[in-house]
């Protein structure tokens, strides 16, 4: 758990962050979002003391950060940035194992341990043990990147802007594989990002940053549905919000029990977005699609009429 | 070498290596071998009596030069280097701007000047030549190690920061093996020219390769003068490629 009590910090004559306080629960992963200069990175980077706070408190699990050595509170959290900031000059399996080396763990042990993390991130080890990263695509290096922060398996994980400098479609493919990873080992982490697509699609919460105050926070949908002000719903995209909330509601929950009527002609797979399913009844001019699970089996179906019918949550 | 290069393993060691060893092999035979020349530089000075240096022998010489030498270059690339450091560690920034200043004057300073100098404060023989050869190599050691140190992405800087190294872990796994390449390369200029520059020794009693090329001006032997200075000459080229050799490994 990570708490931040009315944290401040200047920089001269200037106020990055401005007195914001935020609670971040065992487990969840929360955005921090805004435009460039709002103060987001500063604050992550705040918690891992890369950047000594002016006033406030910062707490990890009740205790505050000022209290642990710095050394030793790096290294049980793990950090992920844009360029990934691997070691040029180290293999990829050296720059995994940095910090479990660091924390003078067997020789044995850090090899499994990379290893284990490589498989985890879908890096075949005899491929990619020993490239170096100018070896290594965009996707490959953020994955080494990724591997190294979880390498000494930290509770917290700070990422600042991880996917920003990769390609659209590799951004999608990451963006997933953290959703599963993150499933299954359940960290605290803080994500920072300006692309508001990504933060709904992570976050658990959402936090919205402008000229190093908290405007608004929440969980997509709350936010979605409830803009504070201008600047969150312009942040939110406007007239697309619609569209964004779907995307992030499963076809699944808005299914229908099969009735005694004909099956809808065109399908939609049960684990499909709303808005998925939207752009499938827009183009085949439709207002009933058959949702089908993994075997392409029909389960239920989608209506059109119910979905405008039904209650907004 | 014509057995080294039947097998293929061995003549590509020999190639790679091939400028040092034969800049190696013509300075120890020229050094060794120097008294059969004496009819080649007979053409040189037909009217003189003796034609070939024998106040020292030139392996002695060549002994006192790469001592003098290797103990200036040794304490320039230990004061150089930590200068560097300090001043880019947080506790020095400071003298920055005072020590890239301090080495740049070394340099422009001449080293007859700084014999001058420092032959009152230390006395006549090696040590004034030693100072003068520290203080000159030293500008092309800190210059690189600063450039070496300042090329490093500073992401790079951050990310061993945040993942726990402490400043001495950071410096000694991350600063000096990224910056290596630049430091080697100013310590190669500076051993260069300082095998040059300790020619000058001679003129305040510290004998080296410089005593034939001096005594060669003042006998009016050129003879003399063209022995000290390819002796020199090939010193320089055959530490210089051994330096560029390395380089090129790192």
């Amino acid at each position: 758990m990570i708490e931040l009590f009315d944290v401040t910090k200047r920089f001269g004559d200037e106020t990055a962050v401005d007195g914001i306080s935020l609670r971040v629960e065992k487990g969840e992963l929360c955005a921090l979002v805004g435009t460039s200069g709002c103060g987001k990175s500063t604050t992550l980077r705040m918690i891992n003391r890369l950047i000594e706070h002016d006033g406030g408190e910062i707490h990890l699990d009740g205790q505050p950060v000022r209290s642990f050595d710095e050394v030793a509170l790096r290294r049980r959290i793990g950090y992920v940035i844009q360029s990934t900031g691997l070691f040029p000059h180290w293999t990829v399996a050296r720059n995994i194992g940095l910090v479990p080396r660091l924390l003078k763990w067997p020789k044995g042990k850090v090899r499994d341990r990379v290893e284990e993390l490589m498989q985890l991130l879908g890096l075949p080890v005899a491929e990619f043990a020993d490239k170096y990263p100018r070896q290594l695509s965009g996707g490959q290096a953020q994955r080494v990147g990724v591997a190294r922060a979880l390498a000494a398996d930290p509770d917290i994980l700070l990422m600042d802007e991880p996917f920003g400098a990769l390609d659209p479609i590799t951004r999608a493919t990451l963006q997933d594989e953290l959703r599963v990873l993150q499933a299954r080992l359940h960290k605290t982490v803080v994500f920072v990002t300006h692309d508001m697509d990504e933060a709904l699609a992570l976050a658990d919460r959402l936090v919205v940053m402008h000229q190093g105050r908290i405007v608004q926070q929440g969980s997509p949908v709350e936010l979605l549905r409830e803009p504070a002000n201008p600047f969150v719903e312009s942040l939110l995209g406007g007239m697309d919000r619609g569209l964004k909330e779907a995307a992030l509601i499963q076809v699944s929950e808005h299914m229908l029990p099969l009735g005694p009527r004909l099956l809808a002609s065109e399908r939609i797979p049960y684990g499909a977005s709303l808005s998925q399913a939207l752009s499938v009844m827009l183009w085949h001019r439709v207002d009933r699609l058959t949702v089908v699970d993994e075997e392409d089996i029909p389960i239920g179906e989608l209506s059109l009429r119910r979905l405008l019918g039904a209650k907004v949550p | 070498m014509s057995s080294a290069a039947s097998s293929t393993t061995h003549g590509s060691a020999v190639q790679r290596w091939l400028a040092p060893i034969v800049w190696l092999s013509l300075l120890l035979l020229l050094t060794l071998g120097m008294g059969h020349l004496e009819w080649l530089f007979r053409l040189l000075e037909p009217d003189l009596r003796q034609v070939i240096y024998r106040r020292a022998d030139f392996l002695t010489l060549l002994g006192q030069h790469v001592l003098v030498v290797g103990i200036a270059s040794l304490l320039a690339v230990a004061l150089g280097v930590s200068a560097a450091v300090a001043v880019t560690r947080k506790f020095g920034r400071d003298f920055l701007p005072l020590v890239s200043q301090l080495a740049s004057i070394g340099q422009t300073f001449p080293p007859v000047a700084v014999l001058a100098l420092a032959v009152p404060a230390l006395g006549f023989g090696t040590l004034p030549i030693i100072v003068a050869l520290l203080l000159y190599g030293l500008l092309p050691i800190v210059r690189n190690t600063l450039a070496g140190i300042d090329s490093i992405d500073p992401q790079v800087h951050e990310a061993a920061r945040a993942m726990g190294m402490t400043p001495w872990q950071v410096l000694r796994q991350v600063e000096l093996p990224l910056a290596a390449p630049f430091i080697l390369a100013g310590i190669r200029t500076s051993v260069t020219i300082n095998i040059a520059t300790a020619a000058l020794g001679t003129t305040v009693g510290a004998s080296n390769l410089g005593d034939p090329i001096i005594s060669g001006i003042v006998n009016g032997n050129t003879a003399y003068i063209v022995q000290g200075a390819v002796l020199i000459g090939l010193l320089a080229l055959a530490v210089d490629s051994l330096f560029e050799r390395l380089q090129r490994r790192g």
